[in-house]
Formats: structure tokens, sequence, C-alpha cells
């Protein structure tokens, strides 16, 4: 069998070389890149059991596995170790969904399109080689390798503020990888686990004291729990998302903050049941402040960039939530809804970018109107706000129902929160249209005309994915649920 | 072959108005052909489902496993639901093409105006809760784009987020009761529980009620949490405000909300309700008080009212209430037959209305006058619709409105609490002949328009006029087809729903003439006051001249919700946002203050040379060694660890 994973990873090291040395043809690079990344992730998925078309029933595991020995000293092996599953192969998806869409958005980047272009591959590399990696090491290199690009990304390419952002993206994530760091050491090493493969960890776990576990939990949790980002680790992130350029933005929400869903729970929550155990009142008590929180927050903000920021923290609460119900109704509503924020706080992200090189401010207080004069652009909005305050037949809503559901049923009337919260979301989102978009004309230039082809095709490929997992949302959730999880069917 | 049609319907883009009405006009003969079918042969007709989403058993919550599916469901509920939705879109996207012809936009129009349609025929055929509650939000949309129709206009695109905003409250409370259900019966039941299949609507009278620990204290709630979605959709107490305010629509979208979709849907969700998962008693006296209150509440709204679309709006609202009341009291197919004359006289008014302000382009009642003059066929219309309001023989709101008050007496033996409520319905009839028959006197009676500079009416194009004629027509007779055996069975067949064909025994007579003197006496105080281009006006000393400010600012409702919505939560999301800024965010910025300086200080030992540098990284990283491997299993050891 081909070694998919190891040849995706060389396509897009390739790409991104390439797309370095290229200048100014650096975008037809990177698109083809992104393409064959594309391609190859369909195979991918093609080759995994719950894809339609797949009819033998597997018993669900990794596949496309491989392991080659790395570092082999007296008591240290690390292995090159890759493999997916359906959760990881669900974020690879969204990897290659939002390269592509970001390539194709930022058509027109005349700022030194090669280096833009590369870091864009780049951190889609990063981001594809944490969803794969598993052994802890790998795991932990390309859990860095991300945040270099991106805070080159912040820092080059950003706004008037965009050192200062970029400084503390970089440090605030970059504490909290070194704490995870520490913790995924000390979880090999007195676990006792013979090499630091994932399945090794995995098994040795088990010989962990509960109160070691619980420790241990609380130091990984932390580390994902900053790039999640929950309150109150969570003030970097609209101030990178003002600054950094809306490429940077797409990638930042869409896929920077998976990496801490999706370690929290490979690497935590799988790995220590019982750290879990103790942690999970500490968890809900964090989810339903940063559910609350980031709502309430994105309703009070002028900015649409940082009102899209906090509505993402908002969403990020609500996955959370599920991931610490320890259901398996939960993990799969929390991957479903770590997917539709993917696709449409990317949707969202590039909407206000349009908005700001259309009408040079994203203040919406000094917008008004804009529809007439931007039918195209407002639709892209109106999509993603419907999508993200959970409209059914949109990628949100099964994801967010089943998330309800699983609230409900783990923790009872608690889901009123997050349900009492759904009304203000719905608050915030209609009242920016009403602002911006409806009304009489505000802030808009004479000579402004409707989205450039390149950024309408980047969001409409979004708002056309939205719609057609809304109404499929099972192409998703077959492939997520042949995942080897604990106590899920087939384990 | 209904998935077909559903599907067709949700599947177009139309370009043209006329795409459009052909479409609907399909949906509609496909729409009265199946409910024959069901009326003539009940069960005649296949239903089909396929599964949206599954989980297969496992051990932990759902042991059956969990699936949501996507099914129709015919049946005599749907299929009566069904009629009122594709003749009256069918007769309202008709007339559009002529009351539209001169805006822009109208591509859009026809496209939101059939999804709101197609959602609608999905919510009708759903077959259970989860695929209702979708097509439900899906309604809801639509009504926000179409409320918002004239987004230029900043009252209009402030109405449609409060519509949206408000039946989003009655959304939440509707997911809230569906997780309550759920949770009862997520594993009982036939075939390992409701989960397992799909949370489907099965037949038999009241089916999950008698389960073993039905009638507990969450099966009321859940109750309650259904009626709260209801009463967003269907514009009852307290969630009214937005359906006075949904007028900033196109009159064509206000006739489709009232009569046949939007506010129908949540009538039909509590009907749908009382038949498939049942109301324990608190509930149903809830619903009977939402009901009666509400019909009365609104009528008083109407009362005082000068636009002539609000009018009618605000007796949308009461005539709902009407609705609430007799599916409360135990009559859900009592109720949906009002619903289904009220669709055709409520559409009737609204197209009336539409001829009128499409004429002299206002909706100020005090500005027009005398227009039968010039408009015959729509004051005609107008009359006969607001004939069937009030509730006067034959037309056909009489018999559904005598049939709810009859059938609500019938249980106040046993029933004593609904007594008030009862009333409140009965005091309402008179309020509602006054303030339609006031309407129609002030903008059809007299000698000529009380503005000079309206420009002189005109009837409209035969497109709306067609439509007028054949909505007049059912207003007169739609009340009678209950004396069909067709339709009959449709009101009375399936298993176990309670309905009460009209009968003639002393107390109905009683009844009737008791409501029906009720109406005149309200048409003749009409009369009295604005007939023959009459204006009353209320002195400005008189004692109800209070009253009258409190109706006219609707009880002060709009004023206190958007002063929670706008002033409180706004408020305190600002506050809050002070709080992100300047505490969580100044407690990271101290941090970084307080390492700024710790690195001066450090700056001595910085040499620029290579190798103290990697002698620093070298100690670090044992320095973490150390701790990992000494320090840990010491504490690993005091902790009881391996």
């Amino acid at each position: 069998m081909l070694p998919l994973i190891s040849i995706v990873l060389a396509t897009l090291l390739l790409g991104t070389v390439g797309t370095f040395l290229a200048g100014s043809r650096a975008r037809w690079v990177a698109l083809g890149t992104s393409a064959v990344f594309l391609a190859e992730v369909a195979l991918l998925l093609a080759s995994y059991p719950g894809w339609p078309g797949y009819s033998s029933s597997l018993v669900p595991g990794f596949s496309d596995t491989e392991t080659y020995s790395w570092i082999s000293v007296a008591w240290l092996h690390v292995d090159y170790a890759v493999g997916v599953d359906g959760i990881s192969l669900i974020f690879i998806l969204l990897t290659a969904i939002l390269q592509v869409a970001t390539v194709v958005y930022s058509w027109g980047e005349t700022h030194r399109p090669a280096g833009y272009f590369g870091l864009v591959l780049l951190t889609c590399l990063g981001c594809f080689g944490v969803f794969v990696a598993l052994d802890v090491l790998l795991f932990f290199l390309f859990w860095e390798a991300v945040l270099v690009p991106m805070f080159f990304l912040i820092g080059y390419w950003g706004g008037p503020n965009r050192r200062y952002a970029a400084l503390k993206f970089f440090i605030y994530t970059h504490v909290a990888s070194i704490v995870m760091l520490v913790g995924l050491l000390a979880l090999v090493f007195y676990s006792g686990a013979t090499s630091l493969d994932f399945s090794a960890v995995y098994a040795a776990a088990g010989n962990l004291a509960p109160v070691v576990q619980t420790f241990l939990f609380l130091a990984l949790f932390f580390g994902f729990a900053v790039k999640f980002p929950v309150v109150p680790f969570h003030t970097w992130l609209p101030d990178a998302h003002v600054e950094a350029p809306t490429g940077g933005s797409v990638l930042l929400a869409g896929l920077l903050l998976k990496l801490g869903g999706y370690g929290l729970i490979r690497w935590a929550v799988e790995v220590l049941p019982h750290g879990f155990h103790s942690a999970q009142p500490l968890l809900f008590l964090i989810a339903f402040i940063t559910i609350v929180w980031g709502s309430v927050l994105s309703l009070a903000q002028r900015d649409l960039k940082r009102l899209v920021a906090y509505s993402s923290i908002n969403h990020m609460g609500i996955v959370l939530l599920a991931i610490a119900l320890d259901s398996s109704l939960g993990l799969l509503a929390a991957v479903l809804l770590m997917f539709a924020h993917g696709i449409v706080s990317g949707l969202l992200f590039m909407a206000s970018g349009s908005v700001h090189h259309q009408y040079g401010t994203r203040d919406i207080s000094s917008l008004g109107g804009i529809t007439p004069s931007a039918p195209a652009l407002s639709t892209m909005i109106m999509a993603g706000s419907l999508a993200s305050l959970g409209l059914p037949a949109l990628i949100s809503f099964p994801a967010e129902f089943t998330a309800f559901l699983a609230t409900w049923n783990g923790l009872g009337y608690w889901v009123l929160i997050p349900l009492v919260v759904l009304v203000v979301t719905a608050g915030f989102y209609l009242w920016m249209m009403q602002r911006m978009l409806f009304g009489e004309k505000k802030g808009v230039p004479l000579d402004v005309h409707d989205v450039p082809w390149y950024e309408g095709a980047g969001m409409g490929l979004l708002v056309a994915l939205t719609v057609l997992f809304g109404i499929l949302p099972s192409l998703l959730v077959n492939v997520i649920v042949n995942s080897p999880i604990r106590g899920w069917p087939g384990t | 072959m209904i998935v077909g049609f559903a599907g067709t319907r949700l599947g177009r883009l139309e370009w043209g108005g006329w795409v459009a009405v052909a479409f609907s006009a399909a949906a509609m003969v496909l729409g009265v052909l199946i409910a024959v079918g069901e009326a003539m042969s009940p069960g005649t007709y296949t239903n089909v489902q396929f599964t949206w989403l599954h989980l297969a058993p496992a051990p932990g919550a759902f042991p059956n496993g969990f699936s949501l599916v996507m099914g129709t469901l015919v049946d005599p509920l749907s299929s009566l639901m069904l009629v009122v939705v594709t003749v009256v879109g069918f007769l309202v996207m008709l007339y559009s093409i002529g009351y539209m012809h001169h805006d822009h936009g109208l591509p859009r129009y026809y496209a939101e105006l059939s999804l709101f349609l197609a959602s609608m025929t999905g919510l009708v055929l759903a077959n259970n809760l989860l695929e209702f509650f979708l097509f439900w939000e899906l309604v809801g949309v639509c009504s926000y784009f179409l409320i918002g129709f004239y987004y230029e206009k900043p009252s209009a695109a402030s109405a449609a987020k409060e519509a949206f905003l408000v039946t989003r409250v009655g959304d939440v409370l509707f997911l809230l009761g569906i997780f309550l259900y759920f949770s009862v019966y997520a594993t009982a039941g036939p075939n390992g529980g409701w989960a397992a299949n799909g949370f489907v609507f099965v037949h038999g009278a009241s089916p999950f009620l008698p389960l073993p620990g039905a009638n507990t204290p969450t099966l009321t709630i859940a109750g309650l949490l259904i009626l709260g979605g209801a009463a967003g959709k269907s514009a009852q107490f307290p969630l009214h405000v937005w359906l006075p305010d949904a007028m900033e629509g196109p009159t064509t979208v206000s006739a489709l909300i009232h009569a046949a979709t939007m506010v129908a849907a949540g009538v039909y969700l509590l009907a749908v309700a009382s038949v498939f998962l049942g109301f324990t008693p608190t509930d149903q006296l809830a619903i009977v008080a939402v009901g009666g209150f509400t019909a009365f509440f609104a009528a008083t709204m109407a009362v005082v009212h000068p636009d002539i679309k609000r009018v009618i709006a605000y007796s949308t609202i009461s005539q709902l209430g009407y609705m609430v009341l007799a599916i409360g009291a135990g009559f859900a197919m009592v109720g949906l037959y009002h619903l289904f004359t009220h669709a055709f006289f409520k559409a009737l008014l609204f197209l009336a209305a539409g001829s009128v302000i499409h004429a002299v382009g206002t909706q100020d009642l005090f500005k027009m006058g005398g227009l039968k003059k010039h408009m015959r066929l729509t004051a005609a219309a107008f009359a006969i619709g607001g004939l069937a309001l009030a509730g006067i023989p034959p037309f056909a709101g009489f018999w559904s409105k005598d049939d709810i008050l009859g059938s609500v007496y019938s249980v106040l033996g046993t029933h004593p609490d609904y007594w008030p409520f009862f009333l409140l319905a009965f005091a309402a009839v008179f309020l509602t002949a006054y303030y339609i028959f006031r309407a129609w006197f002030l903008a059809f009676s007299g000698d000529g328009p009380r503005d000079p500079s309206l420009p002189t009416p005109h009837e409209g194009p035969w497109v709306m006029q067609v439509p007028l004629v054949v909505l007049s027509a059912m207003a007169v007779v739609a009340g009678l087809f209950v004396f069909f055996p067709g339709f009959q069975n449709l009101l009375l067949g399936g298993a176990g729903l309670p309905g009460i064909p009209p009968t003639f025994t002393t107390t109905d007579l009683a009844l009737s003439a008791v409501s029906v003197g009720l109406g005149a006496g309200g048409i003749g105080l009409a009369w009295s006051l604005w007939g023959n281009g009459r204006v009353f006006v209320l002195s400005e000393t008189s004692a109800i001249q209070p009253v009258r400010r409190l109706l006219l600012n609707r009880y002060y409702f709009k004023v206190g919700y958007d002063w929670i919505g706008l002033r409180a939560v706004y408020t305190i999301s600002r506050a809050a946002d002070f709080f992100d800024r300047f505490v969580i965010d100044g407690a990271v910025r101290g941090l970084e203050r307080i390492f700024a300086a710790g690195s001066n200080r450090l700056r001595s030992i910085q040499t620029g040379l290579v190798s103290d540098y990697a002698a620093y990284v070298v100690g670090g990283l044992l320095a973490l060694f150390v701790m990992l491997l000494i320090v840990g299993p010491y504490l690993l050891a005091r902790l009881g660890g391996s």
C-alpha cells in the first residue's frame, strides 16, 4: 500500500519550498500544491471505512499507518509514526479545504506573494502534521512548526499593530506549548512507556495513579486550552485576529484553534481517562464561562473581525463542553462542531477581510446599507452569519443540535446556559447585519464595487460546503464514528 | 411521489414570477389531490423515509442506537394543512404578479417566497419531531428574509430582526422541550425507543403519555416548553410583539405569514403535539389560558389602531388565540378546522387590504374613505372577509369559531378552570366584529378620501382580482365543508383525534345566538361610530383616554422588550468588554511588564557568545530532566503511584 501520508507531507513540503522560490508565480505553485493535496486527502478518505462507497465493515482503527525508527538511544525511542483515524481525517479534510479556499481568496496578494503563499502552505503543513502524528515528539515538532509561519504572517502582512499582536500570539501559545511538552514528557517517563509512540503511551498510561493522571491532564489541558482558547486565556485571539491578514485569520480560526481541540481529544482525554474524569467539573465550569463570555462580548464589539473572533471563542466553548461530557455523542458533536466552525469562521473572516478591502474599515457602526452596492459580499456575510447562528440545512446545525442533545443527556438542565446564549448569538449576528448590510447607505464610497472574483470564489467554495454538509452531515458522521475511541461502537 | 413533490419545490431557483406561480400551481394540484385522496380513503399514501444520521447501538446513553430520519407522513392532520398551505400559497403567488410588478429584486422575492412555501410544506409533511424542528427554523428564516424584503428601510430591517429574535426565544424553548420528551422516551417505547427510531410520530391515541413514568412534572414542563415554542411562532402572549411589526414586509408576505405559513406552524405544532405526544392537564390549562387571554388581549389592541394592515395583524393574533384555546381544551381538530377557514378569510382580508394599498399608496385608515365607489370588488371582498371574521352565518368563520366555543363549553363542566378564558374568548367576538368593521367603514364608506392628496383609486389587474374572487368564494363556503363526509373524515379520521361535527342541540343554538348577537352588536357599534364617513373622535378629556393610549402603545410590551434587548443586555456586554480589555487582558499585560523588568536584569548575562547560550540551553534541559526524573518520582512515591 502506498505510504499516502508521507506522500502528502512530501507534497506539502515540496510545494512550500517551490512556492518560496517561485517569486511572482508563487500563487500558481500554491494552487497546484493545494489541488494535489486535496486530491490526496480524497484518496485517504476514500480508503477509510465509513466514506460512501466503502462497503466492508472494517474494524475501526488507525489506518495508513507508517512507523520508522527515528532516534533510538538507550531508553529513548522516537519514531516517525503517522496514521489517521476518522477524527483526524475530518481535520485533514478541513485543512485541505481551507488551504484551497485561502489560496484562491488571496489570489490578489501583491505584497511579497512568494513569502505569503509559502507561509500559508507551511502553516497547513504543520497542521496536517499535528493531525497525523502518532508519536509524542513528532506531534510536538509539528505543533511548534505551526507557530512560526503564523508569527510571520501576522508580523509581516498584518495591520498597524502587528508586531505587538504577533509577539503576544507567539509568547502566549509558546508558554502553553512548553507546559504541554513537560506534561507529555512526564507522561512518557512516569508511565514507563517503552517508546514515544501513541499506542505505547496509550497502553502505559493506565499504570499511572489517578492523582498523577490528574496533574498530567491539567498540564496538557493548559497547553491545549490556550490554543482553544478558553476564558481567561483568550485575550491573544482578538488581537491576533484584528491584526492578522485575512488568510492568516482564516487559518488561525479555522485550523489553529482546532489543534487545541484535537490535541485535547487525542492526547489528553483518550490517554488519561482518570485524570479527565477528575478534571471534568473544572472543564464544565470553564466551558460554560467561555460560552457565555464569548457571546456576550461579541455583542459589544464594533469591529467586525473582533465580533467574529469572540463568536469563535463562544463556539469553541461549546466544543469544550461537548468534549467534557465524556460521551460518544458529545465527542461526535465536538468534532462536527470544530469542522463546522472551521468552515464557517473561515467564511466570516474572509468576508470581513473583503469588507475591509472594499470600504477601508471594519467598524460596524460606521457602515450601513452595503447590500445594494455589494450584493455578493453581503450574501456571503448573511450566509456565514446564519450558518454560525445554527440555521438548519447549514453545517453548524447538526453539530450544535448533537452537542446540545449530548449536554442535555449528560448534564440535564445545565443545557439552558448554551441554549439561552444561542439567542444572544442570534442577536449579535442579526444586529450586525441590520446595521451593516441593511438600512440606509452609510460610509459607502461612490466608486465601490462588489468583491473581486477570486475573493468571491474562495468564499463561494465555503458557502457551498456549508450547504452540502448541512444537508448531508452523515458524510462526516460516518467517518468520525469509525474511530478507535474508548467506548465507541466496534472498539 | 410526495418526496418528489417536496423535492422539486425545494430544489429549484426561478427567474420569473410565472415560473414560481406554475410550480406553486402544480404543488396546489398535488396538495389538493393528496388531501382528497386521504379524505376519501384514509391511509392511501405510502410514507417514505430515509436515514439522515445514524449511530450504531453501543453501551452508554443510547444502548439501542440513535437515528435521525427524514420522512413524510400523510394523515388527516397534515393533509388538511397541506390544502391550506398550497392553495393559499398559490393564490398569493398569483396575486404577487400584479402587486409586486413595480418592485425591484423580484427574483429574490419569488425565490424566497417559494422557499417559504417549500419549508412550510416540509414542516407539514414531516414525520418526526426533529425534521419538524428543522423546517420550523427554515420557515423562521424565510420570514426573516421576507419581512426584511425592503431592507433599505431601517424599520423593515429592524422588524425582520425582531421577528427572528422573538421567534428564536420560542425556538429555544421548543428545542428544550424536544430534549425533555426525548429524555423520557429515548429508550422507552416500541422498537428500542424513540432515539433508535428517529423520533418518528406514531399513530395511536397519545401513544406516549400512558408510558410508565408518564404524566410526571418532566412531561408537564416539556408540554409548557412546546407551548412556548408555539407561542413564539404563532405570536401568542407574551411573544406576540413581532407580528404587528412584521407588517413592514410586502402585503402579500403578510397574507402568507398570517394565513398559511409562519403563524400556522405554531398552531400546527400544538395540534401535532397534542395528538402524537399528549399534554398533561396542567399543560392543557396553560394552553387554554394563553389562547383565551391572547384572543381577548390582541383584539383590544386592534380596536384603536389606525393602520389597516396592523388591525388585521392583531386580528390574526386574536384568532390564533381561539385555535390555541381549542387545542388546549382537547379539540385539536376543531382548532385546525378554524385554522382552515381562517386561512381563507384572513388571506382574503390581507389581499383586499393589499389592493387598497396598491391603489391609494397609504396604509393609514384615516386618510382613506369612500373607496367602495371605485373598488367595488375589493370592498365586497373585504366585507365578506370581515363577515367571516366576525362570525356571521353562513360565512366560514361562523362555523369554525362556533365549533370552538361550543367544544370548549362542553368541557367547562369537568374543567371549571377554563371558565375565565372561555368568557374572554367570548367577549373577544364582540371586539372582533367592531374593529374589522371600523376598518371597513373607514376605508370604504363615505364620499371620498379624507386626505385629498391620495391618487384616484382603481382596481388591480386580473391576477389580483382572481385570487380575491376565489378566496371570497372560499370564505363563504369553507365552513360548510364540514357537512361533507369526506371532509369529516379529515377532521375526525385517524384514531382518537377529538373533533366535533356541528350539531344543532339547544345549547349549541343558544351559544350561536349569543355569539352572533355579539358579532352583530359589534358591527352595529362600528356603524354608529364610523359608518357613512363619520369619524368618531374621542375627546381629550375623556375618562378612557388613558386606556386608548395604553392600547396604542401596545401595553408597552415593545418598549419593555426593546429596553431589555438594547439597554440592559447591551450595557452588560459593554461592561463585560471593558472587563475583558482591562482586567483579563490587563493582567496578561501586567505579567508581560514584570517579565520585561526581569529580563532587563538578566540582560547582564546575555553575553552574545553562542557557547554561553548553548550552555544555558543545555542547563535548562538538564534542569527539566532532573525535575522529571528525580523530583517527579519522589512526588510519585509520596502520592502513592506506581
